[in-house]
Order: C-alpha cells, then structure tokens, then sequence
C-alpha cells in the first residue's frame, strides 16, 4: 500500500513539475510547484523523515512559495498576459534541442547512478527506527554539537541577507526612478 | 514502504532534469527562479535517500547527516528565493520588464 502511494505520489511530483515549466502564466507555476512540494512532502513522509515533510510544508509551501506569490501580485504579472510562446515551434530553435539534450544527458547520468545502488535498501519497514529517522530529539543533539559551526555560519548569512534583500528593495531616496 | 532506493534517486534525477530544462528554456525572471527551487528540492530528496539507505544499512541506526544537509539547503533556497525575488523586484523598477531577453547588457 505505502509503495503504491510513494509511486503515485512521484507521478504526481514530475507531472507537476512539467507543469511548472510548461504552464504560460506564472501564477499556473506557481500553483504547480505547490503540489510539488506537498507530493514531495509526502514521499518525506513515507521514507520515514516526519520533520523534514513538515519542514518542506512550513518553511517552502509556507515561506517561500508566498513569497513568490507577493511578487507576482505585486509587479501585477499575472495579468500581463503570456510573455511567451510555448508550444511546438519551440522544437525549431536550435537553443531549445541543446537545452533538452543536456537535461537528458544529466537525467542518463542520474539514472546510471540511482541503478547502480545498492539494491540492500529494499529492507522492510521494521529495519526503521521507530519515531523515523530524523527524530527531533536526535537531529538537534547532532545539530548543536557537531554541525554547531555551520549551524551559526548559516544564521550569520539569513542576516546578511536580510540586510542585503532590504538595501536592494529599498527605493533609492531622492532619486527619481 | 520497501521502495528501493534507487527508485528514489531516480525521481530525483527526473527532479532535476525537469528543473535544468526550465532554467535555460524559460524567459520570465520568476518561472527560472522556480526552476532553481525544483532543483534544489531535488538535492534535498537525494540526501534523504542516502540517508535512509545508510540507515537501513547501519540496521536502524538513523543516520542524520543527510536530514541536517538538507535542513542546510532548505535554508540556502529561502535565501536564494529572497535575493532573487529583490533582484527581481529592483530589474522591474528599473526596466519595466521581468524577462530575460530584454535584460542582455552584459552580452558580447
């Protein structure tokens, strides 16, 4: 049962991606890599890491994915119209066959690897540890103690980038753009 | 679920794919962004399936290097989506425009 929900669940991720790309008005995208991110979400939870889904939920569906919804509301894009053509005339650039060869070519690579794995993982459900893998109890004890440097120097950069996302919004004073 | 992992990877593979074809075919500014975060979300599925391949190979033992990684770039995408989104924002102000080919000074 829990397989079959993981396989419709990846379907549902790579169709919604497609979407993503393929969707002419950006607030389509949007709604696409929002069912992504729950599918994704999903499959988290399914592979036993209940934090990491709830995280995927909060911090991308909720944060991240509203903030691109502000802009688009704020620049007033999604009424601009398509800015521009997809359809099948795309096959004719010479752009778009090197761009679909080379996303093969690294989905060829990604595939050569993912086959060559060791195939031991097909373990049961009972190899798993009980609260899932990334417990929150266990993934903080390891969080403060041996990944505390990172975890600081990422904290020193969301700074950083407060302070750099503020100068870059802020209208410039006095100027006249 | 007894999904073997490489059946996990391979989704990730197509994640990404999907993600490095959107970045170079599409021209709106915020489409592209999108595509970076397909791909990073791509990253993140790859280290949760080493980790939990490792853990079942370790017998149990949850192994958390891949978890806290991609807490890491979780992180980094909030970032990146900040950033871009206010570069985004400043090209409009700026140039009435949000797609890439009307942004081309510093070709040739």
């Amino acid at each position: 049962m829990a397989n079959l929900i993981f396989y419709v669940m990846a379907a549902l991720t790579v169709a919604a991606a497609l979407g993503v790309v393929v969707a002419r008005n950006p607030m389509m995208s949007i709604l696409a890599l929002l069912g992504s991110f729950f599918a994704l979400a999903t499959i988290y939870l399914l592979a036993g890491f209940q934090t990491l889904a709830a995280l995927q939920i909060l911090v991308y569906a909720g944060a991240i994915l509203v903030l691109f919804l502000f802009v688009i509301m704020l620049l007033n894009l999604a009424d601009v119209g398509p800015l521009e053509r997809i359809d099948l005339a795309l096959f004719h650039e010479r752009k778009t066959v090197w761009t679909l060869a080379v996303a093969g070519a690294l989905l060829g690579l990604g595939a050569f690897v993912a086959l060559g794995a060791p195939p031991a993982a097909a373990a049961s459900e009972a190899a798993l540890p009980k609260g899932g893998i990334d417990g929150l109890q266990g993934l903080a004890d390891e969080m403060f103690s041996r990944y505390l440097l990172p975890f600081e120097l990422i904290s020193v950069l969301l700074l950083a980038t407060a302070v750099a996302v503020v100068v870059l919004a802020k209208r410039q004073r006095g100027g006249a753009r | 679920m007894t999904v073997p992992a490489s059946h996990i990877l391979l989704l990730a593979a197509l994640l990404f794919a999907i993600g490095v074809a959107g970045f170079f075919l599409r021209r709106n500014v915020i489409v592209v962004l999108m595509c970076i975060e397909l791909m990073l979300n791509a990253a993140n599925l790859t280290f949760l399936a080493a980790s939990r391949m490792h853990t079942l190979a370790n017998g149990g033992r949850p192994d958390l290097q891949g978890p806290i990684f991609a807490i890491f770039v979780i992180v980094v995408a909030a970032v990146e989506a900040a950033v871009g989104l206010a570069l985004v924002i400043a090209l409009y102000r700026n140039k009435q425009t949000v797609s890439l080919d009307d942004v081309a000074d510093l070709k040739n």
